[in-house]
């Protein structure tokens, strides 16, 4: 059933999830208003840094990611690797600024003194793909140098996962906003909002809409008792003299380091994951940790210019999977987790479906709902 | 029939021989059902970067309260003897208890304890009123300075944290057990199998204390119930009585039929 153009929909959190239903829904000639608490000035970048999506790595890693998760967060993952090109493709030809989507695969790597950390990740995969038909490639040194001549020569074994992609996720929020806001979405940013059932309460007003979808993240903990922050460290290096062509998995005994290359020779680096609501920035050790692993991917990261330091809480349940909980009229779409990229086109793409009275392939694990309270 | 015997550290009973950390899951979820498989009643958990103060990881803390299981917090990441007692006092005050597993890493790769700044730590901890459960090496003469400082239960390794290899040196265990009978001994870390666990319980140590081998298991809750059946024949085996190793072969049944002059 398409969806009525009289529909009026509210949608609070203008972070990943939020941006692209309401991108997706405004194609669908929806009445929308976009509730944010921060300023958001579409030209410019710096000041969305708060969302985990401005600072996050955006790696679309169904397989690596599936090892850390589960099963659930790679058939979503698989899901949206097959909806990235096309909502890419379709914000690129509207906006002058493209967006880098490289669909290049990922490489896991390790030290030769952390061998039994990639054996691990071998026979995980290996499991994965018995189960799945996921697709990975072992890879010997001479492999691995010509697929990214940027790494030195003690790289001796590691692993493909060809079908993992990673996307320029800046260009990406900033193009999502600008088709929102050229396709009539109503935004009302640096405010604050509050969500009961079918009503959102700003600035002492209120009004009524036939959904209200939240997609707050950590903010909707009023709602979700459950929902707790994990923190995230970032660093993002300017480095002219390394070039890698696809996000780079650095195995090691006490953490996984992710490299991802970013237009202009950039690169985001992250790692850690810590059991913490703190928002205070990155500690020394973090940093320390962080950069050696990066020096020692390419001793010319030496020279890198350090441009961020950001940390970020993603907003996880206690399984840490994706949620989207129906109380009514008021929607909550939550839980993503550090999963964003890697699933917000799979969930919104079902939050569609539902709403024209469909089900799709993963309505069973993301759906449930929830009586209304009495208060 | 089971052992019904409790283990005793400090001025605490335990039905449960098995320490369980509360790192590496994949989700809060998953490590509240490993402990619950688990039966352990005493769980490990790290301070480091967490502020309770801040009502930080609130969320991640009430699921542990929900366990029931009494806390054991360590000072994981630790390298000086100040920095251990400093993060010693910060989890009493956050966490209200005085027990403190104690750690001080000498070595950045393999995680292996410091046994000079250790043993300052741990004498300063106990003369402030701390429970302290020190994880050390199997040094026997380690060991021994730990407890005139004044531990009362010590946690030996078995093999470096994370590697998974076991009982490493299984002679300095066993001499280890037979010289410190007064104190209660943990073998700590480096356990990677369940009959790693039931060989150190049949040893005569007194408990396992363990957390990659469960996290990291495909099924943690699994593999955490594997333990405890393990860790309880371990027990059992001990207090049952191992029977001697012997070079020659002795039937356990009778030879009947054979002849007497056949076997002169």
């Amino acid at each position: 059933m398409p969806l009525s153009s009289s529909l009026n929909i509210a949608i609070v959190g203008a972070g990943l999830v939020g941006r692209l239903l309401a991108y997706q829904l405004s194609q669908l000639n929806v009445k929308i208003s976009l509730f944010e608490a921060n300023p958001l000035n579409i030209h410019t970048e710096a000041n969305q840094l708060d969302a985990a999506a401005f600072t996050a790595a955006g790696m679309i890693a169904p397989i690596s990611e599936a090892l850390e998760a589960d099963l659930h967060s790679y058939y979503l993952g698989k899901t949206s690797l097959a909806l990235w090109p096309k909502i890419v493709s379709e914000l690129n030809l509207a906006n002058a600024t493209g967006i880098n989507y490289q669909h290049s695969g990922s490489l896991i790597i390790c030290h030769p003194q952390d061998r039994a950390e990639l054996q691990h990740f071998s026979r995980q995969v290996q499991k994965l793909a018995t189960a799945t038909g996921a697709v990975f490639t072992a890879l010997n040194g001479d492999d691995i140098r010509q697929l990214e001549p940027g790494l030195p020569n003690s790289f001796e074994q590691g692993i493909l996962l060809p079908e993992e992609a990673h996307i320029d996720n800046r260009a990406l929020m900033s193009s999502l906003l600008q088709q929102c806001l050229r396709k009539g979405v109503k935004l009302i940013d640096n405010t604050i909002a509050d969500i009961d059932n079918n009503q959102v309460h700003y600035q002492n007003q209120r009004h009524s809409y036939d959904w209200v979808f939240d997609c707050r993240g950590i903010g909707a903990k009023k709602h979700r008792t459950e929902l707790r922050g994990v923190r995230g460290e970032l660093l993002r290096v300017h480095c002219p003299d390394v070039n890698f062509n696809r996000p780079i998995r650095l195995m090691h005994p006490r953490y996984q380091l992710y490299l991802v290359p970013k237009p202009g020779r950039q690169y985001v680096i992250g790692a850690t994951q810590i059991e913490s609501e703190d928002r205070s920035p990155m500690t020394v050790q973090s940093m320390l940790e962080l950069c050696s692993a990066m020096y020692s991917i390419n001793p010319a990261f030496a020279e890198a210019r350090i441009l961020e330091q950001n940390t970020n809480l993603r907003p996880a349940l206690n399984d840490n999977r994706a949620s989207v909980l129906i109380c009514d009229r008021h929607v909550s779409i939550n839980g993503l987790f550090r999963h964003g990229y890697l699933i917000a086109p799979a969930i919104v793409q079902s939050v569609i479906r539902w709403l024209e009275g469909q089900q799709c392939q993963h309505h069973k694990i993301l759906f449930s709902t929830a009586e209304q309270s009495s208060a | 029939m089971q052992h019904t015997d409790t283990l005793t550290l400090y001025d605490s009973q335990f039905n449960s021989r098995f320490l369980l950390g509360t790192a590496l899951y994949r989700s809060p979820a998953q490590m509240s059902e490993a402990i619950k498989a688990s039966g352990s009643e005493f769980i490990t958990l790290s301070l480091r970067r967490q502020n309770p103060q801040h009502n930080d990881g609130e969320a991640f803390w009430q699921l542990i309260k929900e366990t029931g299981c009494k806390l054991l917090p360590n000072t994981a990441g630790c390298k000086s003897a100040k920095e251990a007692i400093n993060l010693a006092e910060m989890s009493r005050e956050l966490f209200a208890t005085d027990w403190i597993k104690l750690e001080v890493i000498g070595d950045d790769y393999n995680l292996q304890p410091d046994p000079f700044e250790l043993v300052i730590a741990a004498r300063e901890l106990i003369k402030r009123g701390f429970k302290v459960l020190p994880y050390c090496t199997d040094d026997l003469i380690l060991c021994l300075r730990l407890r005139d400082a004044g531990c009362q239960v010590l946690m030996p390794w078995g093999a470096p944290i994370g590697t998974g290899q076991g009982l490493l040196n299984k002679y300095h265990l066993q001499s280890l057990r037979e010289r410190i009978t007064d104190i209660p001994l943990i073998i700590d870390a480096g356990l990677g199998s369940p009959s790693q666990a039931a060989a150190a319980l049949e040893m005569g140590y007194d408990a396992v204390l363990l957390n990659t081998a469960v996290a990291k298991a495909d099924d943690p809750a699994l593999m955490a119930k594997a333990f405890s059946l393990a860790i309880s024949a371990g027990r059992s085996a001990y207090l049952a009585g191992l029977m001697q190793r012997r070079q020659t072969a002795t039937p356990s049944t009778p030879v009947l039929g054979q002849p007497f002059w056949h076997q002169q």
